[in-house]
Protein backbone atom coordinates (compact mmCIF):
# COMPACT_ATOMS: atom_id res chain seq x y z
CA UNK A 1 0.00 0.00 0.00
CA UNK A 2 2.56 2.44 0.91
CA UNK A 3 4.59 1.64 -2.06
CA UNK A 4 1.46 2.21 -4.25
CA UNK A 5 1.15 5.82 -2.67
CA UNK A 6 5.42 6.45 -3.28
CA UNK A 7 4.31 5.40 -7.13
CA UNK A 8 1.08 8.00 -7.25
CA UNK A 9 3.56 11.12 -5.97
CA UNK A 10 5.95 10.07 -8.42
CA UNK A 11 3.38 9.87 -10.86
CA UNK A 12 1.64 13.27 -9.67
CA UNK A 13 4.87 14.97 -9.91
CA UNK A 14 5.68 13.97 -13.21
CA UNK A 15 2.07 15.06 -14.50
CA UNK A 16 2.50 18.36 -12.94
CA UNK A 17 5.94 18.73 -14.68
CA UNK A 18 4.79 17.87 -17.74
CA UNK A 19 2.00 20.38 -17.68
CA UNK A 20 4.07 23.48 -17.60
CA UNK A 21 3.67 26.62 -15.48
CA UNK A 22 -0.28 26.90 -14.25
CA UNK A 23 -0.26 30.27 -14.22
CA UNK A 24 0.84 30.78 -17.55
CA UNK A 25 -1.78 32.36 -20.10
CA UNK A 26 -2.48 30.21 -23.29
CA UNK A 27 -1.25 33.76 -24.90
CA UNK A 28 2.10 33.56 -23.38
CA UNK A 29 2.10 29.96 -23.85
CA UNK A 30 1.77 30.60 -27.79
CA UNK A 31 4.57 33.59 -27.13
CA UNK A 32 7.15 31.19 -25.60
CA UNK A 33 6.34 28.47 -28.41
CA UNK A 34 7.15 31.03 -30.87
CA UNK A 35 10.43 32.22 -29.25
CA UNK A 36 11.53 28.58 -28.38
CA UNK A 37 10.69 26.50 -31.84
CA UNK A 38 8.75 28.90 -33.71
CA UNK A 39 9.55 31.84 -35.94
CA UNK A 40 10.80 34.25 -33.37
CA UNK A 41 13.54 31.58 -32.56
CA UNK A 42 16.43 32.95 -34.60
CA UNK A 43 15.78 36.46 -32.34
CA UNK A 44 15.95 34.81 -29.46
CA UNK A 45 19.17 33.05 -29.96
CA UNK A 46 20.87 36.66 -31.27
CA UNK A 47 19.52 37.92 -28.37
CA UNK A 48 21.11 35.41 -26.23
CA UNK A 49 24.51 35.54 -28.14
CA UNK A 50 24.44 38.91 -27.86
CA UNK A 51 24.13 38.49 -23.73
CA UNK A 52 27.78 36.94 -24.09
CA UNK A 53 29.58 38.94 -26.40
CA UNK A 54 28.37 42.25 -24.17
CA UNK A 55 29.21 40.54 -20.40
CA UNK A 56 33.03 39.50 -20.21
CA UNK A 57 32.13 37.60 -16.83
CA UNK A 58 28.97 36.38 -18.42
CA UNK A 59 31.15 35.29 -21.86
CA UNK A 60 34.30 35.06 -21.12
CA UNK A 61 37.33 35.75 -23.31
CA UNK A 62 36.68 33.09 -26.08
CA UNK A 63 34.50 34.17 -29.12
CA UNK A 64 32.30 31.02 -28.47
CA UNK A 65 28.99 32.09 -28.86
CA UNK A 66 28.06 29.34 -26.03
CA UNK B 1 18.46 16.77 -11.52
CA UNK B 2 18.25 17.32 -14.84
CA UNK B 3 20.08 20.20 -16.44
CA UNK B 4 18.61 22.13 -19.13
CA UNK B 5 19.46 25.59 -21.24
CA UNK B 6 16.92 28.07 -21.83
CA UNK B 7 15.27 26.60 -24.94
CA UNK B 8 14.44 23.72 -22.88
CA UNK B 9 13.61 25.43 -19.80
CA UNK B 10 10.94 28.08 -21.92
CA UNK B 11 9.41 24.95 -23.31
CA UNK B 12 8.89 23.23 -20.26
CA UNK B 13 7.25 26.16 -18.54
CA UNK B 14 5.01 26.78 -21.54
CA UNK B 15 4.08 23.42 -20.81
CA UNK B 16 5.63 21.86 -24.40
CA UNK B 17 7.42 19.07 -23.30
CA UNK B 18 10.07 18.06 -25.73
CA UNK B 19 10.04 14.91 -26.84
CA UNK B 20 12.72 12.37 -25.37
CA UNK B 21 13.42 14.54 -22.28
CA UNK B 22 13.50 12.98 -19.37
CA UNK B 23 10.62 13.73 -17.32
CA UNK B 24 11.43 11.24 -14.19
CA UNK B 25 13.45 13.91 -12.08
CA UNK B 26 13.25 17.83 -11.38
CA UNK B 27 14.48 19.80 -13.90
CA UNK B 28 17.32 22.28 -13.33
CA UNK B 29 17.93 26.18 -15.02
CA UNK B 30 21.57 27.14 -14.08
CA UNK B 31 21.35 30.54 -12.90
CA UNK B 32 23.72 32.26 -15.90
CA UNK B 33 21.26 31.26 -17.85
CA UNK B 34 18.26 31.62 -16.12
CA UNK B 35 19.75 35.62 -16.09
CA UNK B 36 19.94 35.63 -19.87
CA UNK B 37 16.05 35.08 -19.95
CA UNK B 38 15.85 37.92 -17.44
CA UNK B 39 17.56 40.06 -19.59
CA UNK B 40 14.38 39.03 -22.10
CA UNK B 41 11.88 40.22 -19.89
CA UNK B 42 14.09 43.51 -17.78
CA UNK B 43 15.81 44.93 -21.04
CA UNK B 44 14.76 43.86 -23.76
CA UNK B 45 15.66 45.14 -26.79
CA UNK B 46 13.23 46.47 -30.54
CA UNK B 47 12.86 43.18 -32.45
CA UNK B 48 9.57 41.57 -32.68
CA UNK B 49 10.50 39.47 -30.17
CA UNK B 50 10.83 41.86 -27.01
CA UNK B 51 7.66 43.80 -28.25
CA UNK B 52 5.63 40.05 -27.49
CA UNK B 53 7.85 40.27 -24.18
CA UNK B 54 6.30 43.09 -23.54
CA UNK B 55 2.60 42.09 -23.87
CA UNK B 56 3.36 39.23 -21.14
CA UNK B 57 0.64 40.15 -18.20
CA UNK B 58 2.47 39.95 -14.62
CA UNK B 59 1.73 36.77 -14.09
CA UNK B 60 2.94 35.42 -17.25
CA UNK B 61 6.23 36.81 -17.16
CA UNK B 62 6.16 35.69 -13.14
CA UNK B 63 6.90 32.31 -14.74
CA UNK B 64 10.31 33.32 -15.86
CA UNK B 65 10.93 35.45 -13.36
CA UNK B 66 10.25 32.77 -10.28
CA UNK B 67 9.77 29.63 -12.19
CA UNK B 68 6.83 27.17 -10.27
CA UNK B 69 10.02 25.02 -8.50
CA UNK B 70 7.80 22.26 -9.02
CA UNK B 71 8.07 22.71 -13.24
CA UNK B 72 11.82 24.09 -13.13
CA UNK B 73 14.38 24.75 -10.34
CA UNK B 74 17.45 27.65 -10.68
CA UNK B 75 20.17 26.34 -9.67
CA UNK B 76 22.06 27.78 -6.17
CA UNK B 77 25.51 29.20 -8.41
CA UNK B 78 27.09 29.21 -4.82
CA UNK B 79 28.37 25.77 -4.39
CA UNK B 80 29.07 25.76 -7.79
CA UNK B 81 31.31 28.47 -7.92
CA UNK B 82 34.82 27.05 -7.23
CA UNK B 83 33.95 24.18 -9.69
CA UNK B 84 33.65 26.66 -12.15
CA UNK B 85 36.31 29.05 -11.40
CA UNK B 86 38.19 25.63 -11.52
CA UNK B 87 36.78 24.83 -14.90
CA UNK B 88 37.28 28.55 -16.19
CA UNK B 89 40.71 28.48 -15.40
CA UNK B 90 41.71 25.09 -17.01
CA UNK B 91 40.25 25.63 -20.49
CA UNK B 92 41.46 29.52 -20.39
CA UNK B 93 39.28 32.04 -19.29
CA UNK B 94 35.86 30.58 -19.80
CA UNK B 95 33.13 32.65 -19.32
CA UNK B 96 30.56 32.11 -16.08
CA UNK B 97 27.57 30.86 -18.88
CA UNK B 98 30.28 27.88 -20.10
CA UNK B 99 31.87 27.51 -16.36
CA UNK B 100 28.91 26.82 -14.38
CA UNK B 101 27.00 25.24 -16.99
CA UNK B 102 29.83 22.35 -16.72
CA UNK B 103 29.94 22.47 -13.25
CA UNK B 104 26.44 21.85 -13.02
CA UNK B 105 26.99 19.39 -15.78
CA UNK B 106 29.53 17.59 -13.46
CA UNK B 107 27.49 17.88 -10.23
CA UNK B 108 24.37 16.55 -11.64
CA UNK B 109 25.05 13.34 -13.26
CA UNK B 110 27.28 14.93 -15.67
CA UNK B 111 24.92 15.19 -18.65
CA UNK B 112 23.71 18.29 -20.04
CA UNK B 113 20.45 18.45 -22.10
CA UNK B 114 19.91 21.57 -25.06
CA UNK B 115 17.00 22.52 -26.98
CA UNK B 116 19.50 23.39 -30.15
CA UNK B 117 22.80 23.04 -30.98
CA UNK B 118 23.30 26.31 -32.24
CA UNK B 119 23.06 27.30 -28.26
CA UNK B 120 25.90 24.81 -26.91
CA UNK B 121 28.73 26.26 -28.76
CA UNK B 122 32.28 25.11 -29.48
CA UNK B 123 33.91 25.98 -26.23
CA UNK B 124 31.65 23.62 -24.52
CA UNK B 125 30.99 21.03 -26.54
CA UNK B 126 34.92 20.67 -26.59
CA UNK B 127 35.18 20.58 -22.48
CA UNK B 128 32.23 18.47 -21.76
CA UNK B 129 34.00 16.15 -23.81
CA UNK B 130 36.62 15.96 -21.99
CA UNK B 131 35.36 16.33 -18.66
CA UNK B 132 33.23 13.09 -19.21
CA UNK B 133 30.33 15.21 -19.70
CA UNK B 134 27.39 14.37 -22.15
CA UNK B 135 25.76 16.59 -23.83
CA UNK B 136 22.34 15.67 -25.16
CA UNK B 137 20.77 17.83 -27.81
CA UNK B 138 16.53 17.57 -28.64
CA UNK B 139 14.84 19.84 -30.83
Amino acid sequence: MEEMAVLDVAEERRRRRRAGDPRLSEAGREILARMTTGDLADEFQAALDADVEADPILGGHHDDAA
Amino acid sequence: MIVVDEYLAVRVVGGRWPEGLPDDEDLVLPASRHWRLLQRIHAPGDGQLSQLLATLSPPDRDTIRYPHPEVLQIADARPLLDEAARIAARYGGTGWLIAETLAAGLTYGRTLWFGTERNVGHVLAQAAGDLGITVHVIT
